[in-house]
């Protein structure tokens, strides 16, 4: 009975959950803007829902996902697009800002929060190099040559 | 639902370039790689001939002496 909960909770967390609002976990905004009760209660919402019957299989799959992709989307296409030509030069306007913050030893007034948050999102930023290098490469593990 | 945040554009344009970046570095690392690997499988092919011939040739001796 243990076993059966952990293994549907692993399960279940990667994927009931993973469509349901996968970016909202990914963009470090968008969970922490979230309150943790709420996120709390959807995760055990989950694991309750797994408990009661085992994964959806054939047809069921697409009614089942259809509410969740709807969620996906409706995050995905405000915080997931790509920038527009004209946003590029705001971009580089922010990072000659960060440099300058750092010049003037403005950095160094940062509390540990917003540190710790902008480290958060700077390493989301550098995982997406690994994504792209995993799709030119053509494999998930390794290179198949 | 909590409405969906509205990303800098710094975020953006890094998250995206970091994505290009990474695949025009796979592919690069692939194409390099791969050439080696399969030099790498003919020496193997090779040497796996020349050692199955010196096995041939030390069972045969091996059984000339053994049985005649």
């Amino acid at each position: 009975m243990v076993v059966r909960c952990t293994l549907s909770a692993v399960g279940l967390l990667s994927t009931l959950y993973g469509p349901t609002c996968l970016y909202a976990w990914l963009t470090v905004p968008g969970l922490l803007k979230r309150r943790w009760l709420d996120v709390l209660e959807d995760l055990l919402a989950d694991l309750d829902r797994g408990m009661q019957h085992s994964m959806p299989a054939g047809g069921a799959a697409v009614t089942y996902s259809k509410p969740r992709l709807a969620n996906f989307w409706y995050y995905a296409r405000v915080e997931l697009v790509p920038p527009a030509p004209a946003e590029i030069p705001k971009a580089i306007e922010g990072a000659t800002n960060i440099i300058k913050g750092f010049q003037t030893g403005r950095l160094g007034q940062t509390t540990v929060k917003d540190a710790l948050r902008n480290g958060l999102v700077a390493t989301e930023v550098l995982m997406w190099f690994y994504i792209g290098e995993c799709i030119g490469k053509g494999g998930i593990v390794g290179y198949n040559v | 639902m909590v409405p969906p945040v509205a990303v800098s554009p710094l975020i953006k344009t890094a998250r995206y370039s970091a994505l290009i970046a990474g695949i025009i570095y796979g592919k690069r690392r692939y194409d390099h790689l791969k050439p080696i690997a399969a030099e790498e499988r003919r020496i193997e092919e090779e040497e796996k001939k020349v050692r199955e011939e010196q096995e041939r040739i030390a069972k045969q001796l091996a059984e000339d002496s053994i049985l005649k």
